[in-house]
């Protein structure tokens, strides 16, 4: 079945696309005004002109920032050979200052074939750390320190963030700090005495537009000719996905996509999902594919979760919503049971039981988040004097009701009446 | 999570027969001569043997959809892929589907439980153990490869055994290529399984690592890897201040009726007698509950009682004997529904010595039901009855009301005082009882404590003596003052069985404040102990 | 400090249950009212107090006891321990007997469910060491939890239960470790939990415990042999969410390690519930297993130590009933009551002058009772014929073999007393007539005067027996639990009587006239149920057998009244109490009061009453004679104190720093300034005076002091709101 293997083999190769950013980004980097271009112009100039500089880049996740700043690194990199070193940080991981200073310490080390002992101080490793700049500096090397997750470095004392823009000032030393942040008032957490040594350069990443999602749609899914692909199928492929892309539906259903995200890594998920609906047997993508892929990327959690409840939890979850509705500031199990008895005594329904079931029934609930306890003070005290509210409003509450197959008529009847 | 593999059982009684009766001797002397077999590379991959995707499907029933997305997201042999989420409620089987479908694909993986691995360090130590093929052990004292706690050392450690990893399985598959005996693992992937990342969110620090988690594929940028989260709750329960980069959601939804059937039938030895057993009990308990593990503890006594009529468990019921059957277990039916937690105690599990008691507390068995019985099943001293009840008092009246209730005459004429005292509730009955709903018992000092347990006592004292007939001679020189000995001890007593909680401090003076966690029916059934009237003292009651 | 920690840590190494006292103490300690209601009371307490404390093998009580010769104190001594040993090792015994089916019953539980564990597939050792877990089936992650309810609300008597339990189970191979609710504390932890854990499998602390150590190690020992079991003693004190989580977590690796559960509840089932939330508790499959309540215990300890005598000791009437009612009233525990027991023994020896010869006593040959003491020998005769219970019935001569005689019919009628108790505690036993109760009744001695009284006209007429013991029963009629167990007997239906008879028979053994009654009454019950037998055989007449029956039912019924009688003329002949025999005082305790005081004295009025009359103890000349104030050769901790008697509950740390150093330094000056409140002369006169006191050193005396108040629980430290107060919390004696 040679088709098959046809099929999985452009099946491998589109998810290797998608899963590598720098092919994902590639196509922005021709184009004169895009940050590609500018960003590459700061970074080049500050490595000819051999001075300090430093850059922030903002813009919302999944954007493509460290995508685009790899491009650039790694174009640099050809360009300028053993001209450049550059140290990677990132937020998360080395938001303290001592394990960031020391992790500096080590990429230098490797980078300049060095020993890297675990065991040296704060101090020592910041000393070493602006001896190896002026070191460099002298050398004409440029040392580009990237900051991933600038924000989290901002926080605290910003010891790190000093003696980096510190060092830079004096004129032997020759380095680029860039910060990566999705917080777009990154620079204003910085102190003054870091702010006043930063230079305000911020390149800004935008979702893209429409046109952009249509190209990198393109740029993505269409098989290249020159592969180890067979010609005729490659060309089947291709023409079988553009009429596709080309369709109204296609259409709506990218639009739909961008309306709730329109992020490229959401699309990158959107296409990687459709992707693997794809069937191998006909080896071609299918509209279906998409329509499946948009119902399993976006979701709506709180309503599988109704669905999933028993009918107790529902009747537990009705109970606290009347008790919202009748504007009670705060209730707790004990309350609930109390309304669930009223309901009971009102309507004899025939599902009455007994406190421990239902007992069971509300931590149920709590474990799948539909509901939650006021505070996070109290463990002291037992579950059902907790004050608890609602997770979900009342058209997700209806509208779960409405779908749950055998749901009870008369929750149905006490949530129409209530409203 | 999921409990529901029957192959899985039955290949494990297979390699039970075959390797585990000569393992077992073989380990016997591996333990004498203390040197487990070294790991291999190929203990990365699901210890059985392969299964087809055909009984893949049939050994978890109700998830074949599921099945279907996962395979096909986790793709063909070496592709890379992007993080998974895979979500669902407790016990919907979640971390069986992935453990089989590594099985199947015979990949290699690590997994690691949020659970098991309470904290970042063992979660990390414990992750490089398995890439490092590292086994604690007595020979290294039971200690991990490498020691490491901050998430920065783990991304390093992290990446260098990947890295072995990795070449470590493109070496295999190149000498594999070559024959094929050898290893049954396939791909050049590895699979890092994070389950029950739900818990992170309780960890300290996990403002961070929490975030780190979901960005490692992005930090650590190693296309072999593959990341596949497992967790309770839906991903928007985790969304930080700054958010994170999702993975691709997958959702396993809870088992409808229809799949809780396939799943009780499977592996029973009379599918007929069974079904025709669910057909009774199934759809009443999915009213309450919709888990297979709650279900299955409830179903299982209900059924020894369906077969009790029952010679031999062989036959296919007939209609008649299934009404009469069903009408055999239709009294256990309802109260098995209202219980949550059944405690088995088998006859003979009491001495003679204490049978009496032993049918006393057979109708306590039901868990969080008010038991029915009139005298506490357990020894309490006359004295710490009367804490607990005072203790109870001080936490369910409301303080102003002690000067009434008991005055220095104990309340002898408390009747009139009584009366004004609830007139004067009458109006906020309504917001108090809210109130008391809603609180809980209220907190007390131990002063307050202390002086109604000396009020209660030296009213009950002079009654105690006649209502103690034996007792009159008995009871000469135990007075007031030797109940009153040691009390404190007693409170603590009563701490430690949980009857008081200690709260915090008072934020005006540092004294600790107590509170009763006693339920009112114990109390009623001490102050019955005691004939002593509570209700004449209870606030509003 | 010094005098009250003599008063509330006792010294000597014999009586270690009183090591509980200095926590005792401590909780006394909190609050302020509290001990103001325990205030009233005798200031003799203390002095009795104090002596118990101390051991009677101290020189120092012998001395303050009343006992003067000196030579004896080691007979005493090795009386008590004689006494003691036996006693305490009679307890275990009862003890082990109580638990030993039930621990039984557990160990086999845990190997039922072990093998149905095992059953269901066990992985092999490359699979155990795995991370994921191992499922085969819905059930699989539940763990076998065994719940042991100890019908107590304290647990400190069944600590040593679960210790014993713990090696039963592992002298039967089980893996078992001992883990307590300190284990599970909300502070350390899981971490915590699992190192204790792991400390008592392993033997080995860890860095950083985890549950895949403990899997490996348990593959390690020979896999899946033997159980492992773990024992949480106090499951009320845990920390819940601890717990929850280590249920969890243990129910991940349920199939790859066969751990079983055995949880100690000391109340109800519902604080289980209480505790862990459902998540956690569906995970349990539960099994109950009940050890003897405590009631049971002390019946059995009391049969065992006090009415059929393992060592010669036991106690009068009212102590009895002052065990009595501590036990019931005040803590149900054991250990307590065995504290009591064994304070009463040591009073007793060092009380008594002759009860050294308990041991003798207690010896099966009673002739050299005395041999042993040759020294002072008249002394003891006269000590011995003026014990009051001796001139009570006035007997002229004295000599040697009366008090042999004496000595040994009160060994003989112990033991009859014993044995009528035995019987009628055999008789009441399925009515709720408690052992305690029966023996402090037993032991009533006006209750016996009154039966003596018609038990006179019962022996000179013969025939007026029936008559007599109508009396007798209008007399039992006022006194509860006798009469009762007599009704009892008389509407006893047949199987039970001659059931009941056999009992007596076993009980009365040895003794000869209550013996020969016991048989007779069997024979003849024997010959009456055979005949009525006979006569249901041979005449198959409807009418005749209804008559048989008849007859039959009268034959009980007068069987009954015999056994009636039988049991009334050993109350009344037999079951003379122990105060009513000559020279009891020798081996019988009476004296309640010095027992109470020792048993629930409250040591913080010690402390004060000690600080304050200090010179009661160190009895220097210096300062006796200074009433109430002051005197700088004091201890400095009674100055402070002295000192704080004139503040309120709030005191001034600098008037207070200034009046101390005061009285440290002068006296005589510093009580012409509490009448002029000015510190500011006195300083630079005391500077003027005293070169040989530094302040630092004052300061170091001062603040040492105060240190030693707040330890003792008089004081509470300056809060943050008030720096320069601290506040009394102990007012008044």
């Amino acid at each position: 079945m040679g088709r098959e293997n046809l099929a999985g083999e452009a099946l491998i190769l589109l998810r290797s696309r998608l899963c590598n950013p720098k092919f994902v980004f590639s196509p922005f980097s021709d184009s004169a005004d895009s940050n590609y271009s500018k960003l590459k112009f700061i970074l080049s100039s500050s490595v000819t002109e051999a001075c300090n500089n430093s850059v922030l880049l903002l813009g919302p996740r999944g954007c493509g920032k460290n995508a685009v700043l790899e491009l650039v690194i790694e174009d640099l990199l050809k360009e300028y050979p053993d001209m450049i070193s550059v140290i990677k940080l990132n937020g998360l991981l080395h938001s303290d200052d001592n394990c960031a200073v020391k992790e500096i310490a080590r990429q230098l080390c490797v980078e300049h074939q060095l020993l890297f002992s675990k065991m040296v101080s704060f101090d020592d490793n910041t000393q070493f750390m602006i001896g190896m700049l002026r070191e460099c500096g002298l050398a004409h090397k440029t040392v580009m320190f990237v900051l991933d997750e600038f924000d989290l470095f901002a926080q605290g004392k910003q010891r790190l963030l000093y003696c980096l823009l510190d060092a830079m000032q004096s004129v032997t030393s020759q380095a680029v700090v860039i910060g990566v942040s999705c917080r777009l008032d990154a620079d204003q957490l910085l102190e003054k005495r870091v702010r006043s040594r930063f230079s305000h350069r911020k390149l800004l990443f935008l979702p893209p537009s429409k046109e952009d999602l249509q190209r990198l749609i393109k740029h993505i899914l269409v098989l290249p000719t020159d592969s180890s692909l067979p010609h005729d199928y490659v060309v089947e492929f291709n023409a079988k996905l553009l009429n596709i892309l080309a369709k109204e539906r296609f259409k709506q259903i990218i639009d739909t996509l961008s309306n709730s995200d329109s992020t490229c890594s959401n699309l990158l998920r959107f296409l990687f999902s459709a992707v693997c609906h794809m069937d191998l047997k006909s080896g071609f993508l299918l509209i279906e594919n998409f329509k499946a892929a948009l119902s399993s990327i976006q979701r709506q959690p709180k309503l599988e979760g109704l669905k999933d409840c028993s009918i107790l939890e529902l009747y537990m979850l009705v109970c606290m919503w009347r008790l919202e509705v009748r504007e009670q500031d705060s209730y707790n199990f004990n309350s609930v049971m109390k309304e669930y008895r009223s309901i009971h005594d009102s309507f004899q329904t025939s599902d009455y039981y007994a406190r421990n079931v239902c007992l069971r029934a509300f931590e149920h609930l709590l474990e799948r988040e539909l509901i939650s306890f006021m505070d996070h003070r109290g463990h002291n005290q037992s579950t059902e004097f907790r004050p608890a509210k609602l997770l979900i409003s009342y058209h997700e509450l209806y509208q779960g009701l409405k779908s749950y197959r055998s749901c009870p008529a008369i929750l149905q009847k006490l949530i129409d009446r209530e409203r | 999570m999921g409990k529901e593999e029957s192959p899985q059982v039955v290949t494990r009684r297979t390699t039970r027969s075959s390797s585990s009766s000569t393992p077992n001797s073989k380990n016997l002397e591996t333990t004498k001569s203390c040197n487990p077999q070294p790991m291999t590379i190929n203990d990365l991959v699901f210890g059985d043997e392969h299964i087809s995707f055909d009984d893949l499907i049939s050994s978890l029933p109700g998830r074949r959809s599921q099945i279907h997305e996962l395979v096909r997201l986790l793709g063909p042999l070496n592709s890379p892929t992007i993080p998974l989420f895979i979500y669902g409620g407790t016990s919907t089987g979640k971390t069986s589907v992935v453990l089989q479908i590594f099985r199947y694909l015979n990949r290699p993986f690590v997994y690691t439980s949020c659970r098991t691995c309470y904290n970042p360090r063992v979660l990390f130590e414990s992750i490089l153990n398995q890439l490092s093929l590292h086994r604690k052990d007595v020979g290294n004292g039971y200690s991990s490869a490498k020691r490491c706690e901050r998430p920065s050392d783990f991304v390093n450690l992290l990446r260098e055994a990947l890295l072995t990893v990795v070449n470590n399985l493109k070496g295999h598959l190149e000498n594999s290529s070559s024959k094929k005996s050898i290893g049954r693992i396939s791909g050049k992937m590895v699979y890092l399984i994070i389950d029950n990342l739900e818990l992170v969110r309780e960890w300290d620090k996990s403002a961070n690592l929490l975030p780190f988690l979901f960005k490692l594929y992005a930090i650590l940028m190693l296309p072999e890897v593959g990341l596949v989260y497992i967790s309770n709750t839906s991903p928007d329960t985790y969304y930080s201040d700054t958010g994170y980069i999702e993975p691709i959601p997958v959702y396993f939804p809870d088992y409808t009726e229809e799949d809780l059937r396939q799943i009780f039938l499977r592996n029973q030895a009379n599918q007929k007698l069974y079904s025709s057993f669910l057909e009774v009990v199934l759809r009443p308990f999915c009213r309450t509950t919709r888990r297979v593990d709650e279900l299955s503890a409830a179903f299982s006594p209900l059924f020894k009682k369906y077969c009790e009529p029952l010679s031999d468990l062989g036959i296919s019921p007939s209609e008649e004997m299934k009404r009469r059957l069903f009408s055999h277990l239709q009294p256990h039916i309802m109260p098995s529904l209202n219980e949550v937690f059944k405690i088995s105690s088998r006859p003979s599990s009491e001495g003679e010595s204490n049978k009496e008691k032993a049918n006393r507390q057979g109708c306590t068995q039901r868990l969080r039901g008010c038991p029915a019985i009139d005298e506490i099943d357990f020894h309490m001293s006359t004295s710490a009855k009367y804490l607990l009840i005072s203790a109870f008092l001080a936490s369910r009246n409301p303080a102003t009301l002690d000067a009434s209730l008991f005055d220095s005459t104990g309340g002898s004429d408390n009747r009139k005082r009584k009366r004004n005292s609830s007139v004067k509730s009458m109006e906020h009955k309504e917001a108090a009882e809210q109130e008391l709903l809603m609180k809980g018992p209220g907190t007390f000092p131990l002063e307050r404590l202390l002086a109604i347990f000396q009020c209660i006592t030296s009213v009950e004292e002079y009654t105690l003596e006649e209502e103690e007939p034996g007792t009159n001679s008995l009871g000469v020189e135990s007075g007031d003052s030797g109940l009153m000995s040691d009390v404190l001890l007693q409170v603590s007593s009563l701490c430690n069985a949980n009857f008081i909680s200690k709260g915090g401090s008072c934020p005006l003076d540092g004294s600790t404040r107590y509170r009763s966690t006693a339920s009112e029916d114990m109390a009623l059934k001490v102050a019955r102990s005691l004939k002593f009237p509570l209700s004449k003292y209870l606030y509003r009651r | 400090m010094a005098p009250s920690a003599a008063a509330n840590s006792p010294p000597s190494p014999e009586n270690t249950e009183c090591n509980l006292q200095p926590f005792f103490v401590l909780h006394k300690a909190l609050p302020s009212n509290s001990e103001r209601k325990s205030m009233e009371k005798t200031a003799s307490r203390k002095r009795t107090r104090r002596r118990i404390d101390l051991s009677p093998s101290s020189p120092k009580s012998s001395e303050q006891s009343e006992a003067e010769f000196a030579g004896d104190h080691h007979l005493r001594t090795d009386a008590f321990r004689y006494v003691w040993s036996k006693i305490d090792s009679t307890i275990k015994n009862v003890l082990r007997n109580i638990n030993a089916d039930v621990f039984n019953d557990i160990l086999f539980w845990v190997q039922e469910s072990f093998n149905t564990t095992c059953s269901c597939g066990m992985p092999d050792r490359a699979k155990a060491t795995r991370s994921y877990p191992v499922v085969t089936g819905p059930l699989s992650k539940q763990i076998y939890t065994g719940l042991v309810f100890t019908q107590n609300m304290e647990l400190v008597d069944d600590l040593l239960t679960f210790k014993d339990l713990g090696l039963h189970l592992t002298s039967h191979g089980c893996h078992v470790a001992n883990l307590s609710s300190f284990d599970f504390s909300a502070k350390n932890g899981i971490d915590g939990c699992l190192r204790g854990l792991l400390r008592q499998f392993l033997l080995a602390n860890l860095d950083v415990a985890d549950m895949s150590i403990l899997a490996s190690w348990y593959i390690d020992q020979g896999n899946y042999e033997n159980p492992m079991v773990v024992i949480i003693d106090d499951m009320e004190r845990c920390c819940g969410s601890v717990l929850s989580q280590f249920i969890l977590m243990l129910s991940e690796w349920t199939v790859k390690m066969p751990i079983i559960l055995i949880v100690g509840v000391a109340t109800t089932v519902d604080a289980l519930s209480s505790i862990l939330p459902s998540y956690a508790l569906q995970y349990l499959s539960c099994h109950k297993f009940i050890l003897g309540s405590p009631a049971d215990r002390m019946e059995a300890v009391i049969e065992a130590v006090l009415v059929k005598q393992c060592s010669g000791f036991s106690v009068g009437h009212n102590v009895a009933i002052f065990l009595r009612n501590y036990f019931f009233r005040q803590d149900g525990t054991l250990t307590s009551f065995v504290r009591a027991l064994k304070i009463a023994i040591v009073q007793h020896i060092s009380m008594e002058p002759l009860s050294f010869m308990l041991k003798g006593l207690s010896d099966e040959d009673s002739q050299d009772l005395w041999s042993e003491s040759p020294v002072f020998l008249p002394e003891l005769f006269k000590r011995a014929f003026d014990l009051p219970s001796f001139r009570r019935n006035e007997l002229t001569e004295t000599n040697e073999e009366i008090l042999a005689r004496g000595l040994s019919d009160l060994k003989r009628l112990k033991e009859l007393w014993s044995s009528a108790v035995m019987c009628l505690y055999e008789a009441g036993k399925g009515h709720k007539i408690t052992m305690f109760d029966l023996y402090c009744e037993t032991l009533d001695p006006e209750l016996h005067h009154s039966r003596v009284s018609d038990h006179h006209l019962g022996l000179e007429t013969k025939v007026g027996m029936s008559s007599s013991d109508h009396q007798i029963r209008e007399r039992l009629q006022n006194c509860g639990f006798i009469h009762q167990v007599i009704r009892k007997v008389r509407d006893l239906p047949e199987v039970l009587l001659c059931q009941l008879l056999k009992n007596w028979e076993k009980h009365t053994k040895g003794i000869i006239e209550i013996h020969a009654k016991v048989r007779e009454l069997q024979s003849s019950l024997k010959f009456e149920d055979d005949k009525g037998l006979k006569q249901g055989l041979t005449d198959l007449s409807k009418r005749q057998k209804i008559q048989s029956n008849f007859n039959i039912e009268k034959d009980a019924k007068r069987l009954n009244e015999k056994t009636t009688e039988l049991i009334i003329w050993m109350v009344k002949n037999y079951m003379l109490p122990i105060e009513c025999i000559p020279f009891h005082e020798i081996i019988c305790f009476t004296n309640v009061s010095k027992l109470q005081s020792a048993l629930i004295g409250d040591p913080r009025r010690t402390i004060q009453v000690d600080l304050l009359e200090f010179h009661k103890i160190l009895k220097c000349k210096c300062c006796s004679k200074s009433g109430n104030n002051p005197l700088p050769s004091m201890h400095d901790t009674s100055i402070m104190y002295v000192l704080t008697q004139e503040h309120g509950d709030l005191i001034n740390l600098h008037d207070w720093y200034q009046s101390f150093k005061a009285s440290i330094l002068h006296p005589r000056i510093k009580r012409k300034h509490r009448l002029k409140h000015s510190p500011s002369p006195k300083k630079k006169m005391d500077t003027s005076e005293s070169r040989k006191k530094s302040e630092a050193s004052v300061q170091a005396q001062f603040s040492r002091a105060v240190t030693e108040l707040q330890i003792t629980g008089l004081l509470r430290m300056p809060t943050k709101r008030r720096p320069d107060y601290v506040q009394r919390v102990a007012f008044g004696l």
